[in-house]
This record gives structure tokens, C-alpha cells and sequence, in this order.
């Protein structure tokens, strides 16, 4: 008897706790519908859910992602045409804290679709909930295989590697003649381990011969083992996926071993500090972006422009990509005329040829991304567009 | 009228809570003898692997690959606890923080079953598993009022109320019986307890096993209410959070670490309003806490003082039972 009495206690005291803590919440419910109410006055007005990684070792790709996503929210505003609420959620990069932001959004804020989240794995946490809530749900920096195909309300504006892999190795091909690869990657990480899957499919495919595949840990800083193995073989191209900050140290070490065929990186490997970290030793880097910050486009030189003076700094390409991806929200925000789920997620699934600042965009039928991807090669110390 | 009240946001939250739950009582069990075990996050991948696995390949109905993922974790408790039981304290940390690195590195390498990095997606899910049973039995979460997702959360709630009931009312139990007394005998004084005749190695082994196959069952639920695992989610860093549930919330009675779980569980959640400083607010939290109540929140103490209090307030109420 007592034990059932002292585990009513206790469930007593969790339950009023429970309780005192939901009270926080219910709160915001209430003002998310007013903001939904007054979409009769002409303007269509949605609350948009946003589901980022803005706390823990990754949080500098959720400040990118929410500080594009602010400044599109502040233009898109300001036009008039739609009014868009942005209610922002951190997962700390887990994903059962995805998963229980997104059930915030969905069920306490009743928001009309998600922004998010950051990580492919958080997404094959999240996807087939919101999918199965009817949420639209929009990726803008999963890259991996299989995000769209999780369900009919899962998209994503962010370039997968399955595009970009083969579009930077088939430019490399031509222009340097290659004909026999090495792979090299970081098999302890989601995004390296999934580009690293990309590139063998796709060197196979273009009939490339891989002499070898080396793979290298999270945090490593001696690659010579890799290297020396590598450069006995002598191959024509090195494909690497890596994070910048180990593909950084691994091309500074292969320059030094006297290893100067071009490298072809992942998304993981785009990043300016590339440069910051290897100096020289970073030329010839071929990576395929959505995103060139170069570009002579007026529309990208304003983005450019107006992150810079807003939050300090250079934007990169997590910033472009939520900040197109809120530009695609609010079109087919514009063209459902509503801020209902379903109506929302028809208008977003018929996005085509949008022009933002990545570029042509379209949704295929399942989701994903139609979209021609730069070329970029890291040449004198910079970034430059590919063409030999 | 039940249908607003049931919010599946609360639900989840109140799921990974009740599995924190089971997660704490099992770092608990292995404390309760006085070891220091950090092999709970391995032991947990190990659960969560061997109950997808069994699920996806051999459509293994869900109960019984969580079944059989927890025994398997309690069996390689059992083999890795053996050698390794002969040392203490922070030795046994560190070798047991090993093998949980080990189990990962496993994961992260054994490319053809666990997909590598990548990790396991498609995992049968608890919820929709249940609903699609119901339905071919011809019920209608709507009968009840119900959407389908209210439906969902509301089962895998209370099936996992269910379940920690059932772990918390078993431990409690056992921490009366004999194998209780031994383990606090262990705890106090190794060599006294064995002057006195108790099998050390075996209870020692008992207590290790026992958490292991605890936490490759709340492995095993967490991989079925995700429905997508991978070898970070079971890395150092989770077998921390595990030891923070123990430690915070006090590991001399059960409640403690059940407490602690369901603290710390709710405390970024009600933390969400603060955004970006929300752990950092948590990590304070978790300091100022272990300077004024080292000892943990819920100690025995604690637990006597609740049960005078109402013991007295039901009396004068006379509800007392």
C-alpha cells in the first residue's frame, strides 16, 4: 500500500509541475491565431515555424540560418504583399530536441509550415512527423540522400550532394583529363560519410578508376599516413570529404608532401576559412555550391551588401539558402492566398523557376531541388568561378 | 473536451522524460552498489541497434525487438562486467567510458549492418505501428475524439507510464529484498560485505547487468519513438547526461534519479522562451545545484520529510489510508 501511495505522491508533484510548466505555453497559442486572423484584411499572414541549431557546437550554422531568415523576413515584410511571423525554435542539434521543438511548432504554435531543421539528421526525425501532421516542412541546409522522399510534405532548397558532386567532377574531368581517383573521408560524420557515398557512386559511374579509399576521424590532425599511401598511387584527382576545418589541414599537408593534383570537396569542404586555414596550399579546390557571394547579380550583390551591414559579417552559403528558402515561403504564400496547411504546401510543391539569389529554382515532383549549381575553384587565394 | 487537453508537444516531452526516466533508475542500480559506470550509453546503442535491426530485417514485431535488444545489452553486461568489475572507482569510469567509445567506433565501422555514420533510418515507430494495429481491429482514434497523432502521443505515454511504474515499483521492491541489502552492503564497506559472507563479484555483476539491460531497453523505445538512430546520439556525451541524472537529482533513493531525469528533461523545454541562452542558463542551473545540495535534490532525507508531511495532512484531512 504504501508504495502506491507514495508513487501517487510523487505523480502528484511531477503532474503540477507539468502543469505550471505548459502554462508558459499556451500563452503564445493564443496570440500565433490572432496573427492568423487578420489575413482577411487583403494580406496573407502566416506564422512560419523555424527549427535551427542555434546552441552547442554548431551553432554558427543556426546563427547564419536565422540571421537570413530575418533578413528576408524583414524585406518580404516591408512589401507588403504578405506578412510573414517567424516563431524560432533551437534543437541544439539533437534530434530528439528537433523533434520536440517541431511539435511545439506544429501542435502549441500552430504554425503553417517549418523552416528546418539544420542537420539531415534531425530531418529524418522530423520529416515524417510533420509529414504525418500535414505540415509543410522545408529544409534549407539538409543535404543528404533521401530527405524529399520522406514524405509528401518535406522539401528542401538546399542543393543535395547527390547534384553537386557530380557537377564539380565532371567540369574537373574535362579540364585536367582525369582518369584514375583516390577518395579520402571522414567516416565518423553524417556529412562527410553521406558525400563520401555520393562521390564513389558517381566516379563509377563517370568510369573513373579508384586507385584507393582512405578514411580519416573527426578532429584528426596527422593525415600523412592517408597522404603517402595516396601520392604512391599517383592519381590524376583527390576526392575529398571533408569538413572545411579537416579539409584544410589535409590539403596544407598533401602541398607539403609535394601532392599537387586538384582536389574535389563536398559541401562540407565550401567554406572561405578554407582558405583562412591552408592559404596557398587551398589551390585548387573544386567544390560545387548553390551559393557564390562573387556573383556579378545586382540581386546578390544587395544580399551581400545588406547582411553584411546588418549582422557584421560576410553572408555564407547557410545564410543565402534560408534566406532564398523564406523568399520561396512567402511566394507560395502569395499564391495560396491562405494560410492553411494544405493550400500552402500545393503552392510550394508548384515553385518553379523561382530567381533568387542561388539562382533558377524548381521543386520536382518530390520535393527536391532542380537547380544548376556553380562551379567554384579556389585559385590565387580565392574563390572563383570554374571554367577552364 | 479531451481532445484540446491532449497535446502531442506535451506528450513528447513527456515521453523522453518517462525514457530519462529508465535511464536514470539504470545508472542508479550500477551506483547502488558504489560503482561508477559510464558504459550506459553503449549499452543503450546496443539496445537501440539489436531492437532496429530485428524490426527492419526480420519485421520482428516491435515488443519483442525490444525485448530481445535489452536482453542482449543485459548478456554483454554481463561479459564485459566480469573482467571489469575487479577494478574501482574512476578506473572503472574510464574503462567503461571506453567501451561505450568502443560500442560507438562499432557502429560508426560495421558499414554493412549499421550503415555507418549515416545511421538507421525507417525504424518501425511505436505510435504508428500501434495505430495501424488498432485500425485493423476496426477502432477509430476518432471514436474517442481523438486525432491521429493526439491518438499516437496519448498511447506511447501511457504504455511508457506503464513501463517506468513497473521499473520504479521492481527496484523498489528489490532495494528491500536481500539483493538490495547487498548492494548497499557492497556500497557501504566491499571488504566488511564480504567478510559477511556476500558474493561480491556475483552481486557486483547482478548490479551491472541489471542497469545494462535497463538501458538497452530505454535504448531499444528511444529507437522505436524516433524512428532514426545514429552512433552520435549514443556517444560520451549521452553517457553524461545520464551520470548528470544520477548526480543531480541524488542517487541514494530511486526518486532521485528519476527526479533528476524529469528535471532535467523539462528544464529546456520551459527554458525555450530564453532561445539561444537556454543551456547556458541550464549549465548555472546545474552548478548552483550541485553547491548547495551535493548529496543530490532527493535524498533519503527528502523522501522522509515528504512522507511526514503527508502522512500528517492526510490524517488531519482523514484521508489517510
Amino acid at each position: 500500500m504504501s508504495i502506491f501511495k507514495k508513487f501517487m505522491q510523487f505523480s502528484a508533484v511531477s503532474s503540477m509541475l507539468l502543469l505550471a510548466a505548459c502554462g508558459g505555453g499556451g500563452d503564445e497559442t493564443a496570440s500565433g491565431t490572432e496573427g492568423q486572423a487578420d489575413g482577411g484584411s487583403g494580406v496573407v499572414s502566416a506564422d512560419i515555424g523555424v527549427i535551427s541549431y542555434n546552441s552547442g557546437p554548431g551553432a554558427a550554422y543556426g546563427e547564419a540560418i536565422t540571421n537570413g531568415l530575418k533578413l528576408a523576413q524583414e524585406e518580404i515584410n516591408a512589401k507588403g504583399e504578405v506578412n510573414i511571423n517567424l516563431k524560432i525554435e533551437d534543437s541544439a542539434g539533437e534530434q530528439d530536441q528537433a523533434l520536440t521543438a517541431a511539435q511545439k511548432l506544429i501542435n502549441s504554435e500552430n504554425v503553417t509550415a517549418i523552416i528546418g531543421p539544420t542537420l539531415s539528421t534531425e530531418m529524418n526525425v522530423v520529416g515524417p512527423e510533420a509529414d504525418l501532421s500535414g505540415v509543410p516542412i522545408m529544409g534549407t541546409s539538409t543535404t543528404a540522400e533521401g530527405i524529399p522522399q520522406l514524405g509528401e510534405y518535406v522539401f528542401r532548397n538546399s542543393i543535395p550532394e547527390a547534384l553537386a558532386i557530380p557537377a564539380s567532377l565532371k567540369k574537373a574531368i574535362e579540364a585536367y583529363d582525369v582518369k584514375k581517383v583516390a577518395i579520402l573521408y571522414g567516416n565518423d560524420d553524417v556529412l562527410t560519410k553521406s558525400g563520401f557515398d555520393t562521390m564513389k557512386a558517381t566516379a563509377e559511374e563517370m568510369g573513373l578508376e579508384i586507385l584507393t579509399i582512405e578514411t580519416f576521424q573527426k578532429g584528426q590532425s596527422d593525415y600523412n599516413a592517408q597522404l603517402t599511401k595516396i601520392k604512391s598511387l599517383n592519381p590524376d584527382l583527390i576526392l575529398a570529404s571533408a569538413l572545411y576545418n579537416e579539409g584544410a589541414v589535409i590539403m596544407d599537408q598533401a602541398r607539403k608532401m609535394g601532392i599537387d593534383v586538384p582536389f574535389v570537396g563536398g559541401n562540407g569542404f565550401n567554406s572561405p576559412e578554407v582558405i583562412n586555414i591552408a592559404g596557398d596550399a587551398a589551390n585548387g579546390l573544386i567544390v560545387a555550391t548553390p551559393w557564390f557571394g562573387e556573383k556579378e547579380d545586382p540581386k546578390v550583390q544587395d544580399f551581400v551588401a545588406k547582411y553584411t551591414e546588418k549582422f557584421g559579417k560576410a553572408p555564407d552559403q547557410f545564410a543565402a539558402q534560408s534566406y532564398d528558402g523564406l523568399y520561396i515561403f512567402a511566394e507560395a504564400l502569395k499564391n495560396a492566398g491562405d494560410s492553411d496547411r494544405d493550400a500552402f504546401r500545393d503552392a510550394l510543391a508548384e515553385i518553379s523557376n523561382f530567381e533568387g539569389i542561388l539562382g533558377n529554382f524548381s521543386f520536382d515532383e518530390e520535393g527536391d531541388v532542380v537547380m544548376e549549381p556553380t562551379v567554384l575553384t579556389i585559385k590565387d587565394g580565392k574563390f572563383q568561378e570554374f571554367n577552364e | 473536451m479531451l481532445a484540446e487537453l491532449i497535446n502531442p508537444y506535451y506528450l513528447q516531452v513527456g515521453s523522453f522524460m518517462l525514457i530519462n526516466i529508465i535511464l536514470g533508475i539504470s545508472m542508479y542500480i550500477t551506483l547502488s552498489t558504489g560503482q561508477l559506470s559510464l558504459a550506459n550509453a553503449g549499452f543503450m546503442g546496443i539496445g537501440a541497434y539489436t531492437s532496429a535491426l530485428l524490426t527492419i530485417h526480420f519485421s520482428l514485431p516491435i515488443p519483442v525487438g525490444v525485448v530481445i535488444g535489452a536482453i542482449f545489452a543485459g548478456l554483454l553486461g554481463i561479459v564485459v562486467g566480469l573482467p571489469t568489475l575487479r577494478l574501482k572507482g574512476v578506473f572503472l569510469a574510464i574503462v567503461t567510458l571506453g567501451f561505450g567509445e568502443v560500442i560507438r567506433v562499432i557502429f560508426v565501422n560495421w558499414e554493412s549492418l549499421t550503415k555507418g555514420s549515416v545511421g538507421l533510418s525507417g525504424i518501425p515507430h511505436m505510435g504508428r505501428e500501434l495505430l495501424k494495429t488498432v485500425k485493423e481491429l476496426g477502432f477509430e482514434p476518432k471514436m474517442l475524439g481523438l486525432q491521429n497523432n493526439q491518438f499516437i502521443f496519448m498511447a506511447i505515454f501511457l504504455i511508457l507510464l506503464v513501463i517506468v511504474i513497473f521499473v520504479i515499483w521492481f527496484f523498489k521492491r528489490q532495494n528491500d529484498s536481500r539483493i538490495g541489502r547487498a548492494f548497499s552492503a557492497i556500497k557501504l564497506d566491499e571488504q566488511a560485505a564480504e567478510s559477511m559472507g556476500i558474493n561480491i563479484t556475483y552481486y557486483k555483476v547482478l548490479a551491472f547487468a541489471q542497469g545494462a539491460l535497463l538501458s538497452g531497453f530505454a535504448g531499444a523505445l528511444f529507437a522505436h519513438m524516433l524512428g532514426y538512430i545514429s552512433p552520435a546520439d549514443f556517444a560520451y556525451h549521452k553517457a553524461i547526461d545520464i551520470l548528470i541524472f544520477a548526480v543531480l537529482g541524488g542517487s541514494e533513493v530511486i526518486w532521485g534519479p528519476a527526479f533528476g531525469a524529469f528535471f532535467l528533461t523539462l528544464l529546456p523545454e520551459v527554458l525555450r522562451f530564453i532561445s539561444e541562452y537556454r543551456y547556458m542558463i541550464y549549465g548555472v542551473i546545474i552548478v548552483v545545484m550541485m553547491v548547495v545540495r551535493p548529496q543530490g535534490l532527493i535524498d533519503l532525507n527528502v523522501v522522509k520529510w515528504i512522507k511526514r508531511k503527508t502522512t500528517r495532512r492526510g490524517l488531519k484531512n482523514g484521508t489517510g489510508n
